[in-house]
Protein backbone atom coordinates (compact mmCIF):
# COMPACT_ATOMS: atom_id res chain seq x y z
CA UNK A 1 0.00 0.00 0.00
CA UNK A 2 1.18 3.51 -0.75
CA UNK A 3 2.26 5.50 2.21
CA UNK A 4 -0.14 8.43 2.30
CA UNK A 5 1.59 10.50 4.92
CA UNK A 6 3.02 13.88 4.11
CA UNK A 7 6.56 12.91 3.19
CA UNK A 8 7.85 16.26 2.11
CA UNK A 9 9.11 16.96 5.60
CA UNK A 10 11.01 13.72 5.89
CA UNK A 11 14.53 14.04 7.09
CA UNK A 12 16.55 11.55 5.10
CA UNK A 13 19.64 11.61 7.23
CA UNK A 14 20.42 11.71 10.86
CA UNK A 15 24.02 12.72 10.53
CA UNK A 16 24.75 15.30 13.15
CA UNK A 17 26.54 18.43 11.91
CA UNK A 18 26.64 20.55 15.02
CA UNK A 19 26.53 19.20 18.53
CA UNK A 20 26.34 21.63 21.44
CA UNK A 21 26.85 20.40 24.98
CA UNK A 22 26.24 22.48 28.07
CA UNK A 23 26.73 25.71 26.15
CA UNK A 24 26.71 28.85 28.26
CA UNK A 25 27.15 32.33 26.82
CA UNK A 26 27.85 35.36 28.95
CA UNK A 27 27.82 39.01 27.95
CA UNK A 28 29.88 40.40 30.82
CA UNK A 29 27.96 39.31 33.90
CA UNK A 30 24.76 38.52 32.07
CA UNK A 31 24.17 34.89 31.21
CA UNK A 32 22.43 34.90 27.83
CA UNK A 33 22.49 31.14 27.25
CA UNK A 34 22.11 28.96 30.31
CA UNK A 35 23.63 25.64 29.42
CA UNK A 36 21.94 24.05 26.45
CA UNK A 37 22.43 20.78 24.62
CA UNK A 38 21.47 20.60 20.98
CA UNK A 39 22.15 18.40 17.95
CA UNK A 40 21.74 19.96 14.53
CA UNK A 41 21.36 17.48 11.73
CA UNK A 42 22.74 17.57 8.21
CA UNK A 43 20.37 18.18 5.26
CA UNK A 44 17.82 19.59 7.64
CA UNK A 45 16.36 23.02 8.19
CA UNK A 46 16.40 23.77 11.89
CA UNK A 47 14.41 26.78 13.06
CA UNK A 48 15.16 28.66 16.26
CA UNK A 49 12.13 30.46 17.62
CA UNK A 50 11.48 32.38 20.80
CA UNK A 51 10.72 35.87 22.05
CA UNK A 52 13.25 38.69 21.73
CA UNK A 53 16.16 38.31 24.10
CA UNK A 54 15.68 34.56 24.50
CA UNK A 55 19.16 33.78 23.21
CA UNK A 56 18.35 32.28 19.84
CA UNK A 57 20.48 34.72 17.80
CA UNK A 58 23.23 34.54 20.39
CA UNK A 59 23.34 30.79 20.05
CA UNK A 60 23.23 31.00 16.26
CA UNK A 61 26.21 33.33 16.34
CA UNK A 62 28.14 30.84 18.50
CA UNK A 63 27.97 28.35 15.67
CA UNK A 64 30.40 30.29 13.49
CA UNK A 65 32.09 32.17 16.31
CA UNK A 66 30.62 35.50 15.37
CA UNK A 67 30.50 36.23 19.07
CA UNK A 68 34.32 36.33 19.06
CA UNK A 69 33.99 39.86 17.69
CA UNK A 70 32.21 40.98 20.87
CA UNK A 71 34.78 41.68 23.60
CA UNK A 72 32.61 41.02 26.62
CA UNK A 73 31.18 37.83 25.21
CA UNK A 74 32.33 34.54 26.71
CA UNK A 75 31.29 31.07 25.53
CA UNK A 76 31.71 27.96 27.69
CA UNK A 77 30.78 24.38 27.06
CA UNK A 78 31.42 22.46 23.94
CA UNK A 79 30.30 22.97 20.34
CA UNK A 80 31.49 20.53 17.69
CA UNK A 81 31.14 20.62 13.92
CA UNK A 82 31.48 17.11 12.48
CA UNK A 83 32.92 16.06 15.80
CA UNK A 84 35.60 18.77 15.96
CA UNK A 85 35.55 21.42 18.64
CA UNK A 86 35.05 24.76 16.87
CA UNK A 87 36.35 26.69 19.89
CA UNK A 88 39.66 24.83 19.86
CA UNK A 89 42.60 27.24 19.77
CA UNK A 90 43.85 25.61 16.58
CA UNK A 91 40.67 26.49 14.69
CA UNK A 92 40.92 29.54 12.44
CA UNK A 93 37.61 31.42 12.72
CA UNK A 94 37.95 32.64 9.13
CA UNK A 95 38.17 29.05 7.88
CA UNK A 96 35.31 28.08 10.14
CA UNK A 97 33.15 30.84 8.68
CA UNK A 98 33.92 29.62 5.17
CA UNK A 99 32.43 26.29 6.23
CA UNK A 100 29.60 27.88 8.15
CA UNK A 101 28.09 30.63 6.04
CA UNK A 102 25.80 33.29 7.39
CA UNK A 103 22.97 35.43 6.04
CA UNK A 104 21.76 38.39 8.03
CA UNK A 105 18.49 40.12 8.68
CA UNK A 106 19.07 42.99 6.32
CA UNK A 107 20.51 42.27 2.90
CA UNK A 108 24.05 43.61 3.01
CA UNK A 109 25.63 43.24 -0.42
CA UNK A 110 29.15 44.66 -0.78
CA UNK A 111 29.21 47.97 -2.62
CA UNK A 112 30.60 46.12 -5.61
CA UNK A 113 29.25 44.49 -8.72
CA UNK A 114 26.96 41.49 -8.51
CA UNK A 115 29.80 39.39 -9.89
CA UNK A 116 32.31 40.60 -7.32
CA UNK A 117 29.88 40.08 -4.48
CA UNK A 118 29.88 36.38 -5.27
CA UNK A 119 33.53 36.15 -6.35
CA UNK A 120 34.92 37.79 -3.22
CA UNK A 121 34.78 34.76 -0.93
CA UNK A 122 36.07 32.21 -3.44
CA UNK A 123 38.92 34.60 -4.29
CA UNK A 124 40.16 35.12 -0.74
CA UNK A 125 39.82 31.43 0.03
CA UNK A 126 41.63 30.54 -3.20
CA UNK A 127 38.82 28.35 -4.47
CA UNK A 128 39.29 29.36 -8.13
CA UNK A 129 42.52 29.04 -10.09
CA UNK A 130 41.40 30.66 -13.30
CA UNK A 131 38.93 33.29 -14.44
CA UNK A 132 36.88 30.50 -16.04
CA UNK A 133 36.70 28.68 -12.70
CA UNK A 134 35.56 31.83 -11.00
CA UNK A 135 32.95 32.50 -13.69
CA UNK A 136 31.65 29.01 -13.11
CA UNK A 137 31.45 29.45 -9.34
CA UNK A 138 29.62 32.75 -9.77
CA UNK A 139 27.09 31.29 -12.16
CA UNK A 140 26.56 28.17 -10.05
CA UNK A 141 26.10 30.18 -6.86
CA UNK A 142 23.69 32.60 -8.47
CA UNK A 143 21.72 29.70 -9.92
CA UNK A 144 21.56 28.01 -6.52
CA UNK A 145 20.55 31.33 -5.04
CA UNK A 146 17.62 31.33 -7.47
CA UNK A 147 18.59 34.72 -8.84
CA UNK A 148 20.67 33.85 -11.90
CA UNK A 149 17.93 34.52 -14.45
CA UNK A 150 17.29 37.95 -13.01
CA UNK A 151 20.91 39.11 -12.99
CA UNK A 152 22.71 37.16 -15.71
CA UNK A 153 22.61 40.12 -18.11
CA UNK A 154 23.90 42.64 -15.60
CA UNK A 155 26.56 40.83 -13.61
CA UNK A 156 28.71 43.93 -13.53
CA UNK A 157 26.00 46.25 -12.28
CA UNK A 158 26.24 47.13 -8.57
CA UNK A 159 24.65 44.64 -6.19
CA UNK A 160 23.13 47.48 -4.23
CA UNK A 161 20.97 48.36 -7.24
CA UNK A 162 18.89 45.22 -6.86
CA UNK A 163 15.56 45.08 -5.06
CA UNK A 164 15.50 44.03 -1.40
CA UNK A 165 14.44 40.47 -2.15
CA UNK A 166 17.02 40.16 -4.93
CA UNK A 167 19.71 41.55 -2.64
CA UNK A 168 18.86 38.96 -0.01
CA UNK A 169 19.05 36.15 -2.54
CA UNK A 170 22.36 37.64 -3.73
CA UNK A 171 23.61 37.47 -0.14
CA UNK A 172 22.50 33.85 0.10
CA UNK A 173 24.27 33.13 -3.19
CA UNK A 174 27.34 34.88 -1.77
CA UNK A 175 27.15 32.78 1.38
CA UNK A 176 27.04 29.54 -0.57
CA UNK A 177 29.77 30.54 -3.03
CA UNK A 178 32.48 29.32 -0.64
CA UNK A 179 30.82 25.89 -0.56
CA UNK A 180 29.91 26.00 3.13
CA UNK A 181 28.49 22.97 4.87
CA UNK A 182 26.13 24.85 7.08
CA UNK A 183 24.16 28.00 6.39
CA UNK A 184 23.11 30.16 9.31
CA UNK A 185 20.31 32.62 8.67
CA UNK A 186 19.38 35.29 11.15
CA UNK A 187 15.90 36.55 10.26
CA UNK A 188 16.61 36.36 6.54
CA UNK A 189 13.14 37.46 5.47
CA UNK A 190 12.19 40.10 7.97
CA UNK A 191 12.99 42.92 5.55
CA UNK A 192 11.32 41.26 2.58
CA UNK A 193 7.86 41.39 1.06
CA UNK A 194 5.73 38.22 0.92
CA UNK A 195 6.75 37.32 -2.64
CA UNK A 196 10.46 37.69 -1.93
CA UNK A 197 9.91 35.81 1.34
CA UNK A 198 8.28 32.93 -0.53
CA UNK A 199 11.21 32.87 -2.97
CA UNK A 200 13.74 32.77 -0.16
CA UNK A 201 11.75 30.06 1.63
CA UNK A 202 11.63 28.01 -1.54
CA UNK A 203 15.36 28.50 -1.86
CA UNK A 204 15.94 27.37 1.73
CA UNK A 205 14.04 24.20 1.00
CA UNK A 206 16.19 23.54 -2.06
CA UNK A 207 19.40 24.28 -0.18
CA UNK A 208 18.51 21.59 2.32
CA UNK A 209 19.56 18.96 -0.23
CA UNK A 210 23.18 20.07 0.13
CA UNK A 211 23.46 21.93 3.39
CA UNK A 212 22.38 21.97 6.92
CA UNK A 213 20.41 25.19 7.38
CA UNK A 214 19.77 26.91 10.71
CA UNK A 215 17.31 29.78 10.63
CA UNK A 216 16.37 32.21 13.36
CA UNK A 217 12.94 33.66 12.77
CA UNK A 218 10.35 35.68 14.58
CA UNK A 219 7.70 34.44 12.21
CA UNK A 220 6.33 31.24 13.64
CA UNK A 221 4.53 30.59 10.41
CA UNK A 222 7.85 30.79 8.62
CA UNK A 223 9.42 28.32 11.03
CA UNK A 224 6.44 26.03 10.45
CA UNK A 225 6.72 26.39 6.69
CA UNK A 226 10.43 25.88 6.13
CA UNK A 227 11.84 23.76 8.92
CA UNK A 228 11.93 20.09 9.78
CA UNK A 229 13.17 20.68 13.30
CA UNK A 230 12.21 23.51 15.62
CA UNK A 231 13.94 24.67 18.76
CA UNK A 232 12.08 26.94 21.15
CA UNK A 233 14.27 29.22 23.28
CA UNK A 234 13.01 31.10 26.28
CA UNK A 235 15.06 33.23 28.70
CA UNK A 236 18.31 31.58 27.69
CA UNK A 237 17.03 28.03 27.96
CA UNK A 238 16.30 25.61 25.18
CA UNK A 239 12.79 24.73 26.29
CA UNK A 240 11.82 22.29 23.60
CA UNK A 241 13.50 20.86 20.53
CA UNK A 242 11.75 18.47 18.21
CA UNK A 243 10.06 17.76 14.89
CA UNK A 244 8.39 20.90 13.60
CA UNK A 245 5.00 19.29 13.06
CA UNK A 246 5.04 18.02 16.65
CA UNK A 247 5.98 21.42 18.03
CA UNK A 248 3.17 23.12 16.12
CA UNK A 249 0.42 20.59 16.70
CA UNK A 250 1.20 19.11 20.09
CA UNK A 251 4.06 20.77 21.97
CA UNK A 252 5.10 19.03 25.18
CA UNK A 253 6.11 22.06 27.25
CA UNK A 254 3.45 24.54 28.38
CA UNK A 255 5.85 27.43 27.66
CA UNK A 256 6.19 26.33 24.04
CA UNK A 257 2.43 26.02 23.80
CA UNK A 258 1.94 29.48 25.28
CA UNK A 259 4.44 31.02 22.90
CA UNK A 260 3.31 29.47 19.64
CA UNK A 261 -0.35 30.10 20.38
CA UNK A 262 0.39 33.75 21.10
CA UNK A 263 -0.06 33.78 24.84
CA UNK A 264 3.36 34.98 26.00
CA UNK A 265 5.52 37.47 24.17
CA UNK B 1 -4.32 23.72 27.54
CA UNK B 2 -2.98 26.96 28.90
CA UNK B 3 -5.53 29.12 30.60
CA UNK B 4 -3.78 32.36 29.89
CA UNK B 5 -5.39 34.73 27.46
CA UNK B 6 -4.01 35.37 24.02
CA UNK B 7 -2.10 38.58 23.55
CA UNK B 8 -4.54 39.26 20.71
CA UNK B 9 -7.72 39.31 22.78
CA UNK B 10 -9.90 39.20 19.67
CA UNK B 11 -8.53 35.70 19.10
CA UNK B 12 -9.95 34.63 22.48
CA UNK B 13 -13.27 36.19 21.61
CA UNK B 14 -13.38 34.36 18.26
CA UNK B 15 -12.65 30.99 19.84
CA UNK B 16 -15.11 31.60 22.66
CA UNK B 17 -17.82 32.61 20.21
CA UNK B 18 -17.39 29.43 18.18
CA UNK B 19 -17.44 27.28 21.28
CA UNK B 20 -20.56 29.05 22.49
CA UNK B 21 -22.21 28.11 19.19
CA UNK B 22 -21.20 24.49 19.77
CA UNK B 23 -22.82 24.56 23.19
CA UNK B 24 -25.97 26.11 21.81
CA UNK B 25 -26.07 23.50 19.06
CA UNK B 26 -25.49 20.77 21.64
CA UNK B 27 -28.44 22.02 23.70
CA UNK B 28 -30.74 22.03 20.66
CA UNK B 29 -29.64 18.51 19.70
CA UNK B 30 -30.13 17.19 23.25
CA UNK B 31 -33.69 18.44 23.37
CA UNK B 32 -34.32 17.13 19.84
CA UNK B 33 -33.32 13.62 20.98
CA UNK B 34 -35.51 13.71 24.06
CA UNK B 35 -38.50 15.27 22.30
CA UNK B 36 -38.29 12.82 19.41
CA UNK B 37 -38.36 9.89 21.83
CA UNK B 38 -41.14 11.48 23.89
CA UNK B 39 -43.26 12.17 20.81
CA UNK B 40 -42.93 8.48 19.98
CA UNK B 41 -43.98 7.31 23.40
CA UNK B 42 -46.81 9.83 23.75
CA UNK B 43 -47.88 9.45 20.11
CA UNK B 44 -47.66 13.23 19.97
CA UNK B 45 -47.68 14.26 16.33
CA UNK B 46 -47.45 17.94 17.11
CA UNK B 47 -44.26 17.48 19.11
CA UNK B 48 -42.87 15.32 16.31
CA UNK B 49 -43.53 18.11 13.80
CA UNK B 50 -41.90 20.55 16.16
CA UNK B 51 -38.74 18.40 16.29
CA UNK B 52 -38.69 18.27 12.47
CA UNK B 53 -38.97 22.04 12.20
CA UNK B 54 -36.30 22.71 14.79
CA UNK B 55 -33.69 20.78 12.79
CA UNK B 56 -33.23 23.78 10.53
CA UNK B 57 -31.79 25.84 13.38
CA UNK B 58 -29.28 23.06 14.10
CA UNK B 59 -28.22 22.96 10.44
CA UNK B 60 -27.82 26.72 10.36
CA UNK B 61 -25.59 26.62 13.41
CA UNK B 62 -23.37 24.03 11.74
CA UNK B 63 -22.95 26.29 8.71
CA UNK B 64 -22.16 29.23 10.96
CA UNK B 65 -19.60 27.24 12.95
CA UNK B 66 -17.90 26.03 9.77
CA UNK B 67 -17.71 29.56 8.43
CA UNK B 68 -16.26 30.93 11.63
CA UNK B 69 -13.77 28.08 11.97
CA UNK B 70 -12.59 28.73 8.40
CA UNK B 71 -12.25 32.39 9.27
CA UNK B 72 -10.14 31.67 12.35
CA UNK B 73 -7.87 29.37 10.34
CA UNK B 74 -7.47 31.95 7.59
CA UNK B 75 -6.97 34.99 9.80
CA UNK B 76 -5.26 33.69 12.89
CA UNK B 77 -3.27 30.65 11.79
CA UNK B 78 -4.00 28.79 15.01
CA UNK B 79 -1.32 26.43 16.35
CA UNK B 80 -1.12 23.67 18.96
CA UNK B 81 -4.16 23.61 21.29
CA UNK B 82 -5.81 26.46 19.36
CA UNK B 83 -5.46 24.46 16.17
CA UNK B 84 -6.85 21.37 17.87
CA UNK B 85 -9.75 23.44 19.20
CA UNK B 86 -10.67 24.60 15.71
CA UNK B 87 -10.32 21.11 14.22
CA UNK B 88 -12.39 19.65 17.04
CA UNK B 89 -15.08 22.28 16.63
CA UNK B 90 -15.42 21.38 12.95
CA UNK B 91 -15.82 17.68 13.64
CA UNK B 92 -18.06 18.07 16.67
CA UNK B 93 -20.42 20.37 14.79
CA UNK B 94 -20.58 17.73 12.04
CA UNK B 95 -21.39 15.03 14.60
CA UNK B 96 -24.07 17.18 16.21
CA UNK B 97 -25.64 17.93 12.86
CA UNK B 98 -25.86 14.20 12.08
CA UNK B 99 -27.41 13.47 15.48
CA UNK B 100 -29.95 16.22 14.79
CA UNK B 101 -30.79 14.57 11.47
CA UNK B 102 -31.37 11.24 13.18
CA UNK B 103 -33.72 12.90 15.67
CA UNK B 104 -35.56 14.50 12.79
CA UNK B 105 -35.83 11.14 11.06
CA UNK B 106 -37.30 9.61 14.22
CA UNK B 107 -39.90 12.37 14.32
CA UNK B 108 -40.70 11.75 10.65
CA UNK B 109 -41.22 8.01 11.18
CA UNK B 110 -43.38 8.84 14.16
CA UNK B 111 -45.81 10.64 11.87
CA UNK B 112 -46.34 7.26 10.14
CA UNK B 113 -46.38 5.26 13.36
CA UNK B 114 -49.17 7.30 14.97
CA UNK B 115 -51.44 6.04 12.19
CA UNK B 116 -50.90 2.45 13.38
CA UNK B 117 -51.61 0.61 16.58
CA UNK B 118 -49.08 0.98 19.37
CA UNK B 119 -46.43 -1.75 19.74
CA UNK B 120 -46.42 -2.75 23.40
CA UNK B 121 -43.19 -2.02 25.22
CA UNK B 122 -41.04 -0.93 22.29
CA UNK B 123 -41.57 2.88 22.53
CA UNK B 124 -40.59 2.98 26.18
CA UNK B 125 -37.51 0.84 25.47
CA UNK B 126 -36.62 3.29 22.73
CA UNK B 127 -37.17 6.21 25.05
CA UNK B 128 -34.79 4.68 27.61
CA UNK B 129 -32.22 4.18 24.91
CA UNK B 130 -32.67 7.77 23.74
CA UNK B 131 -32.25 8.99 27.31
CA UNK B 132 -29.03 7.03 27.67
CA UNK B 133 -27.69 8.61 24.47
CA UNK B 134 -28.82 12.08 25.50
CA UNK B 135 -27.00 11.67 28.81
CA UNK B 136 -23.88 10.53 26.96
CA UNK B 137 -24.12 13.60 24.75
CA UNK B 138 -24.54 15.88 27.73
CA UNK B 139 -21.47 14.33 29.39
CA UNK B 140 -19.47 14.47 26.14
CA UNK B 141 -20.22 18.19 25.84
CA UNK B 142 -19.39 18.74 29.51
CA UNK B 143 -16.14 16.85 28.96
CA UNK B 144 -15.49 19.14 25.99
CA UNK B 145 -16.05 22.34 27.93
CA UNK B 146 -14.10 21.16 30.97
CA UNK B 147 -11.41 19.44 28.87
CA UNK B 148 -12.08 16.35 30.98
CA UNK B 149 -10.42 13.28 29.46
CA UNK B 150 -11.75 10.89 32.11
CA UNK B 151 -15.34 11.88 31.51
CA UNK B 152 -14.80 11.56 27.75
CA UNK B 153 -13.38 8.08 28.25
CA UNK B 154 -16.40 7.17 30.38
CA UNK B 155 -18.71 8.31 27.57
CA UNK B 156 -16.81 6.16 25.07
CA UNK B 157 -17.24 3.09 27.25
CA UNK B 158 -20.95 3.72 27.72
CA UNK B 159 -21.61 3.38 24.00
CA UNK B 160 -21.48 -0.39 24.57
CA UNK B 161 -24.65 -0.15 26.70
CA UNK B 162 -26.48 1.61 23.88
CA UNK B 163 -25.34 -1.07 21.46
CA UNK B 164 -26.69 -3.73 23.78
CA UNK B 165 -30.05 -1.98 24.05
CA UNK B 166 -30.16 -1.91 20.28
CA UNK B 167 -29.37 -5.63 20.09
CA UNK B 168 -32.25 -6.49 22.36
CA UNK B 169 -34.63 -4.21 20.42
CA UNK B 170 -33.53 -5.91 17.23
CA UNK B 171 -34.40 -9.34 18.63
CA UNK B 172 -37.67 -8.08 19.99
CA UNK B 173 -38.71 -6.71 16.59
CA UNK B 174 -37.74 -9.91 14.80
CA UNK B 175 -39.96 -11.82 17.21
CA UNK B 176 -42.89 -9.40 16.74
CA UNK B 177 -42.59 -9.65 12.99
CA UNK B 178 -42.49 -13.43 12.99
CA UNK B 179 -45.47 -13.61 15.32
CA UNK B 180 -47.66 -11.48 13.10
CA UNK B 181 -46.72 -10.16 9.65
CA UNK B 182 -49.12 -7.24 10.18
CA UNK B 183 -46.53 -5.90 12.62
CA UNK B 184 -43.89 -5.63 9.93
CA UNK B 185 -44.48 -2.01 8.85
CA UNK B 186 -44.48 -0.68 12.39
CA UNK B 187 -41.53 -2.85 13.40
CA UNK B 188 -39.49 -1.74 10.43
CA UNK B 189 -40.05 1.89 11.38
CA UNK B 190 -39.30 1.19 15.02
CA UNK B 191 -36.21 -0.73 14.05
CA UNK B 192 -34.91 2.20 11.99
CA UNK B 193 -35.62 4.44 14.96
CA UNK B 194 -33.59 2.13 17.19
CA UNK B 195 -30.81 2.08 14.61
CA UNK B 196 -30.89 5.88 14.44
CA UNK B 197 -30.38 6.09 18.19
CA UNK B 198 -27.60 3.53 18.03
CA UNK B 199 -25.91 5.68 15.34
CA UNK B 200 -26.38 8.76 17.54
CA UNK B 201 -24.38 6.89 20.19
CA UNK B 202 -21.57 6.39 17.67
CA UNK B 203 -21.52 10.10 16.89
CA UNK B 204 -21.44 10.94 20.59
CA UNK B 205 -18.52 8.53 20.95
CA UNK B 206 -16.79 10.35 18.13
CA UNK B 207 -17.30 13.63 20.03
CA UNK B 208 -15.72 11.99 23.09
CA UNK B 209 -12.80 10.87 20.89
CA UNK B 210 -12.40 14.47 19.76
CA UNK B 211 -12.28 15.68 23.35
CA UNK B 212 -9.44 13.25 24.05
CA UNK B 213 -7.62 14.49 20.93
CA UNK B 214 -8.23 18.09 21.92
CA UNK B 215 -6.71 17.61 25.36
CA UNK B 216 -3.92 15.12 24.70
CA UNK B 217 -3.10 15.74 21.03
CA UNK B 218 -3.61 12.06 20.24
CA UNK B 219 -6.69 10.21 19.08
CA UNK B 220 -7.54 7.23 21.28
CA UNK B 221 -6.23 4.15 19.52
CA UNK B 222 -7.62 1.37 21.70
CA UNK B 223 -10.39 -0.76 20.26
CA UNK B 224 -13.63 -0.22 22.09
CA UNK B 225 -15.67 -3.36 22.72
CA UNK B 226 -18.24 -3.44 19.92
CA UNK B 227 -21.60 -4.57 21.16
CA UNK B 228 -23.69 -4.11 18.06
CA UNK B 229 -23.86 -7.76 17.03
CA UNK B 230 -26.94 -7.57 14.83
CA UNK B 231 -24.91 -7.93 11.65
CA UNK B 232 -24.19 -11.50 12.72
CA UNK B 233 -27.74 -12.44 13.69
CA UNK B 234 -29.33 -14.58 11.01
CA UNK B 235 -32.45 -15.46 12.92
CA UNK B 236 -33.69 -15.28 16.47
CA UNK B 237 -33.79 -19.02 17.07
CA UNK B 238 -30.01 -19.15 17.26
CA UNK B 239 -29.92 -16.40 19.80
Amino acid sequence: MNDMRILERDVTTNTIKFAGRDVHVFYGETEAIKGIDVDIEDNTVTAFIGPSGCGKSTFLRCLNRMNDTIDVCRVTGNITLDGEDIYDSKVDPVQLRAKVGMVFQKPNPFPKSIYDNIAYGPRIHGLAKTKADLDEIVEKSLRRGAIWNEVKDRLHAPGTGLSGGQQQRLCIARAIATEPEVLLMDEPCSALDPIATAQVEELIDELRANYSVVIVTHSMQQAARVSQKTAFFHLGDLVEFGATNEIFTNPKDPRTEAYITGRIG
Amino acid sequence: MPNEQHIASAFDRDLEAIQAHIMKMGGLVESAILDAARSLEMRDEELANDVRNRDRAIDRLEVLINEQAAQVIALRAPAASDLRTVLTVLKVSGNLERIGDYAKNIAKRNSVLVQMSQMEGAPSDIRRMAQAVELMLKDALDAYIMRDVNLAEDVRQRDADVDQMYNSLFRQFLTFMMEDPRNITACMHLHFIGKNIERMGDHVTSIADQVIYLVTGDMPTDVRPKQDLTSFMANTKEN
